[in-house]
């Protein structure tokens, strides 16, 4: 009869899949056991956009960057910033015109050696292309760059820079081989044969989306790297790289994890969590010339009542902490300034008494915006705490709304009158958690002109040594009283490694920079 | 007379296929130009001042009026320039032949096991209506079918990449295999057979399960529905009757004139339930991090990257249109009655 | 002229029960298997229209809150007497997220499901009964919107609406999902009206003279709308598997708006690797039961209405006993 015939099919199909699945188990899949040992697989959420320096302004592609290519000054090791490819640069008084001296021997990963040729060059290219990533603009105020000789280059500014040494150390300052790189045109990602660098790596393959592959730089001038090589696997959902990182598919994982994520981690077998104080920031924007916030004591009132440990605990698992400046603690010159003056915690009664003073509705309603996908799902839970804290003391009324980042970015100070952004030091120094925020015509159009801060910045850009930090903690007290915006926690560096990954905890520090090179894999 | 109107029949569909990718290049153009927003604001607003951010807009153009951008893009088009992604530089061509083909290898092995899964089930349940072999065969389309991709993924994951430990959970292949496999077609399986490299065939294979028998299943759940409707409806047919009246064995009439019957329009279905796959494919995609243009694509609408997203879509609609075109075609060399 | 007895005309209320009685009697018919399934399925279906009608009496919390006599729910607690479904990462109550969900699904789902038919049927209707360039036009837009693969035109959709002034929310969800299914009623209408426009007894009505708009309304309108019900309830499982899908991309509804299971599903994914299961196996199950329920209900009445699948089943034939007298007429 048909039927039984059909029962046998149906018991010999069941019979193969039990085979299949035996086979399956007896070659369970489990690391990435096969290939070489020393190198280092690390997985990452995340997109490169551009790896040729004069193009680069973004995160995911500045870790790509900085194995491969180098700059005058730099962080080899640890915050302090030191001389890398130069051996030191020395200014005029009215701090206009940088001397820098060249390390000799230097070479490209192809052989080229390296001279002022190259970094004048590389400075000439980045002005000329005017990138649409925007990285020129770190450049504004170089007018020119000669040279003077084969390892002299001399940098003249239009205006008094005191930073001009953490200009050289990001990747706007990078060398690249005037051989290879064309002067007009940016280099495609995949193009690995003209993208010459004097870095411990050299970019050997990338597949958009997927994967960079870089290997040793046999001709480095400096220290060897502690291992045979780097993979940096690219993920769209940080739990899938979770589940790679539990199964050992990949060796580490750096950006990012949700803090439910780390907290799991921090308890599995086989897995080490590492983090150390780090500087991305996050804070609320004012736009101080829109009803209600252009009120200053409704300003104040929410300053005194943001829930920065409820956040910090419950939202981020305490993988950040609770932010009183800008400038985030760990840097030369940060203050603790919003601390002095509304208190490490919420205070209802103070700002009950600054409503009062306001002379406005209670509860006043106000819109709090915040954008979902660009700074993680996480982000709108930040938000929906600060609505319950400000809802819960009967002051405040909050609405929250939210826009796609590609509208948000475009909006921002135009269109919200408080919104939240989050913030990546192009260098870490306090100045770029200062002078960015409290200029006017800041880049988030928040209305801020303040002539009191304004001058501060200017002193603040014309001194070095303690009357620079002296005027760095001036501004961070005058924003704190006049309040353009409320920063909330600064962020942990976080890396998750496998037990058998070493020398990650060396390369966690206030650059935040990713080192490969001191990575090791036993 | 058959071969001049399967001919005309033909040209007049290959005709109809210019309009339609130009209808929907325009549509795509509106829609995306209408929302605020763009590109370059996506890259830069946030910590680039805004000055600076006008002056790039105006540099590539974004400030130009609607129908000059409009007049660009479509030169661009026919010059055969699909331009370059914005938010990372990648040409819009090879991002179609790159992760097209990581979404076609993923597609076409979740067709075999949808195939396989939804014409077995379908075929048992339509011939033995009512019994419990259909009722059982139905349940189970339905179930399939109303998991959602990423539900269903998300518990293969866990089962059987994190508890039982049997197969990978994501990427095409182990990343040293990815680094170290030298990319002809870049379909990743016949990359692997081309290099004779059999361990990476075999960790390209492990990858491919999950992925495919998640998409494929839920694939599965539309198939069997509708090769089972199929089947009930070719068992109807008079020739059917006219066999059993001859005295033809049951079996062989089932099987030999039904089965093989029935089983043409399942060449239409599969066509045009090709949308259906792809749609699924950007959900699959993202659950298990394939390298696919569904995946992309997600991507590139977020960043407001007008050249990606018209690219992706563009090649997308001509595929299914191709397809669907093809299935016609199939269909109406067999049935002259088709024929417009 | 043979008098045949004239049956009575029976008054105008009773025609139309008589009418529905007749429309519905293939339902009434089935039997086995088609039975079964449509009362199971309509009962999952009801079961989740109670929970979303009644959500705020059956539902223990509301969706957004986080804690009762101020004390905090715990973060991700396991399911317990206090939260049968555990909490989420917010303090959320997972089983106050569901019910709520319910709400949100069918809230969307209907809206779409009326609006695409509002759209797609009429203009079917009409485009299929006059013809001509228009007809071939819509055609053409029409087909170019069926070859795109659905997901991604209610993404592009939702993402433009969501940036709009319309905001994220309930209405952008419907109109996305709408856009998706607006040209499937469109086809099948239009084919229809375009089969029937040919049958003799629309020829007959437009030779006596009927205007057009009589003879859509009393001849193709019925004929035509008996596709829809079968359509719109396998387009309303799809339409909740399609804002799940959203929401798991995060183009659908933002937590603080609404309770959407596929954005708690998109949030649970990373708790799901933490061996937390609660948070996303229950809106998943949710889902996938209401879209069975809802599927049943279609295949049930596709094998009911569907002339080809249709059994009719009949009474028991009696013969008539040999040698009784056979009456003449």
């Amino acid at each position: 009869m048909a039927k039984r015939r059909v029962r046998w099919l149906l018991t010999g199909s069941a019979v193969a899949a039990i085979a299949v699945a035996a086979a399956l188990a007896a070659t369970a899949y489990g690391g990435s056991k096969a290939g070489n040992n020393k190198v280092i697989i690390d997985g990452t959420t995340g997109t490169v956009v551009n790896i040729d320096p004069a193009n680069e302004y973004d995160y995911d592609s500045f870790t790509v960057d900085l194995p491969i290519f180098q700059g005058l000054y730099g962080f080899p090791t640890g915050a302090k910033l030191k001389p890398v490819l130069a051996t030191g640069c020395s200014h005029t008084k009215n701090l206009k015109t940088w001397t820098c001296h060249l390390r000799h021997n230097v070479k490209f990963s192809n052989g080229d050696p390296m001279t002022s040729a190259d970094v004048k060059y590389s400075f000439d290219r980045v002005q000329k292309i005017k990138g649409d990533q925007g990285i020129f603009t770190l450049l504004t105020y170089l007018q020119s760059t000669t040279t003077s000789g084969q390892y002299t280059v001399v940098f003249h500014l239009n205006h008094p820079d005191s930073i001009w040494p953490y200009i050289l150390s990001t990747n706007a300052g990078y060398v690249v081989d005037k051989n290879t790189f064309p002067a007009n045109s940016i280099l495609a990602n995949t193009d690995t044969s003209h993208m010459i660098g004097t870095g411990p790596y050299k970019l050997t393959k990338f597949t958009a989306g997927q994967q960079a592959v870089l290997t040793p730089n046999t001709n480095y001038w400096g220290a060897k790297p502690k291992n045979g090589g780097i993979i940096i696997d690219y993920y769209s959902k940080s739990s899938t790289m979770k589940l790679d990182l539990q199964q050992g598919n990949i060796d580490m994982a750096f950006q990012t994890f949700t803090p439910t994520e780390i907290s799991s981690m921090k308890k599995t077998k086989g897995l080490k969590v590492h983090s150390a104080p780090g500087v991305n920031i996050r804070y609320l924007v004012f736009n101080v010339k829109r009803p209600p916030f252009n009120n200053l004591h409704v300003r104040k009132a929410i300053a005194y009542l943001m829930p920065r440990q409820t956040i910090a605990k419950r939202v981020w698992h305490g993988t950040v902490k609770p932010l009183y400046s800008m400038v985030p603690a760990g840097l030369p010159g940060a203050s603790q300034a919003y601390k002095t003056m509304y208190g490490a915690k919420p205070n209802l009664a103070k700002a009950k008494a600054e409503m009062k003073k306001a002379h406005v509705k209670k509860p006043l309603p106000i819109t709090l915006w915040y954008t979902p996908t660009h700074y993680g799902d996480v982000s709108a839970d930040e938000y929906i705490e600060m609505q319950r804290a400000l809802n819960a003391s009967k002051l405040f009324k909050v609405t929250l709304k939210s826009a796609e980042w590609a509208q948000y970015s475009g909006a921002l100070g135009k269109v919200y009158g408080a919104f939240q952004l989050g913030w990546f030091p192009d260098y870490p120094d306090a100045d770029d958690y200062t002078v960015s925020f409290y200029q006017p015509q800041s880049f988030y159009n928040n209305g801020y002109a303040n002539s009191k801060m304004t001058k501060l910045i200017a002193k603040e850009r014309a001194t070095t040594g303690k009357a620079r930090i002296a005027n760095l903690k001036k501004m961070q007290t005058l924003a704190a009283k006049t309040l353009p915006t409320i920063p909330y926690w600064q962020g942990d560096m976080i890396a998750v490694g496998r037990s058998n990954v070493s020398g990650i905890p060396s390369t966690l520090d206030a650059t935040y920079y990713m080192r490969f090179w001191l990575l090791t894999k036993s | 007379m058959t071969g001049t109107s399967l001919r005309t029949y033909l040209l007049t569909r290959l005709a109809l296929v210019v309009p339609m990718v130009f209808i929907l290049l325009t549509l795509v153009f509106l829609l995306m130009r209408v929302a605020p927003g763009n590109p370059i604001q996506a890259a830069l607003g946030g910590h680039v001042p805004p000055a600076q951010v006008k002056i790039i807009e105006h540099r590539l153009g974004f400030d130009k009026p609607l129908y000059t951008q409009y007049g660009d893009y479509l030169w661009g088009i026919v010059r055969g320039n699909f331009g370059t992604s914005i938010s990372d530089n990648r040409p819009i061509t090879q991002i179609i032949t790159q992760n097209g083909a990581a979404t076609l290898e993923l597609t076409f092995f979740a067709m075999i096991v949808a195939i396989v899964v939804g014409v077995s089930v379908g075929l048992l349940a339509g011939r033995f209506r009512d019994t419990g072999l259909d009722v059982f065969g139905r349940m189970f389309g339905i179930l399939i079918y109303a998991m959602p991709v990423f539900f269903l993924g998300l518990m293969a994951q866990l089962v059987f990449g994190v508890w039982l430990g049997w197969l990978p959970i994501s990427d095409q292949a182990s990343p040293i295999n990815q680094a170290l496999l030298p990319a002809h077609t870049n379909i990743m399986f016949i990359d692997a057979i081309w290099a004779r490299n059999w361990a990476a065939l075999w960790d390209v294979t492990k990858h491919l399960i999950l992925p495919a028998l998640t998409l494929g299943l839920v694939t599965a759940g539309v198939f069997i529905r509708l090769v089972r409707i199929n089947v009930i409806r070719t068992l109807r047919d008079d020739y059917i009757e006219a066999a059993r009246a001859r005295g033809i064995d049951e079996r062989k009439v089932v099987y030999t004139h039904a089965f093989k019957n029935a089983l043409v329009p399942v060449i239409t279905i599969v066509g045009l339930n090709f949308a259906v796959l792809l749609g699924g494919a950007v959900l699959t995609e993202e659950t298990f991090n394939w390298p696919g243009i569904g995946h992309e694509l997600v991507l590139y609408v977020q960043n407001r990257d007008y050249a990606a997203v018209q690219g992706i879509i563009i090649v997308f609609a001509l595929v299914v249109v191709f397809v669907s075109m093809l299935v016609d075609f199939l269909n109406a060399y067999v049935d002259p009655r088709i024929r417009y | 002229m043979a008098a045949t007895a004239s049956r009575p005309v029976p008054p105008r209320g009773r025609a139309r029960l008589i009418a529905v009685g007749r429309a519905t009697k293939p339902i009434r018919e089935a039997r086995g298997t088609a039975r079964g399934m449509l009362w199971a399925g309509a009962a999952l279906t009801l079961f989740f229209v109670v929970l979303a009608a009644f959500a705020s009496f059956i539902s223990p919390y509301g969706f957004n809150e986080y804690k009762s006599n101020g004390v905090r729910f715990a973060q991700l607690a396991h399911p317990s007497s206090a939260h049968w479904m555990g909490t989420t990462v917010l303090s959320n109550d997972v089983m106050a997220r569901v019910v709520y969900g319910a709400q949100t699904e069918l809230k969307v789902v209907a809206l779409a499901l009326v609006m695409s038919i509002a759209i797609g049927v009429p203009l079917g209707l009409l485009s299929g009964f006059f013809g001509g360039p228009l007809d071939r036009a819509l055609v053409l837009i029409n087909d170019v919107l069926l070859a795109f693969p659905y997901l991604l035109l209610a993404i592009v959709v939702a993402f433009l609406l969501s940036n709009s002034s319309i905001g994220a929310g309930i209405l952008t969800a419907a109109i996305a999902i709408t856009a998706a299914y607006v040209p499937v009623y469109f086809r099948v209408v239009r084919n229809h009206v375009v089969s029937l426009r040919e049958e003799a007894y629309v020829d007959a009505a437009r030779a006596l003279g009927a205007k057009p708009w009589t003879i859509i309304r009393k001849y193709v309108f019925f004929n035509v709308v008996q596709n829809v019900p079968p359509i719109a309830t396998l387009n309303a499982a799809d339409a909740v598997l399609l804002l799940a899908a959203l929401g798991f991309l995060g183009y659908g509804i933002q937590p603080t708006q609404g309770a959407e299971w596929g954005y708690d599903i998109s949030r649970a994914v990373s708790d799901a690797s933490s061996g937390i299961w609660w948070t996303g196996l229950f809106p998943g199950l949710a889902i996938v039961l209401l879209v069975t329920g809802l599927s049943l209900v279609g295949e049930s009445l596709n094998e009911t209405l569907n002339p080809v699948l249709r059994r009719r089943h009949f009474g028991r034939i009696e013969f008539p006993e040999l040698g009784e007298e056979r009456s003449d007429d």
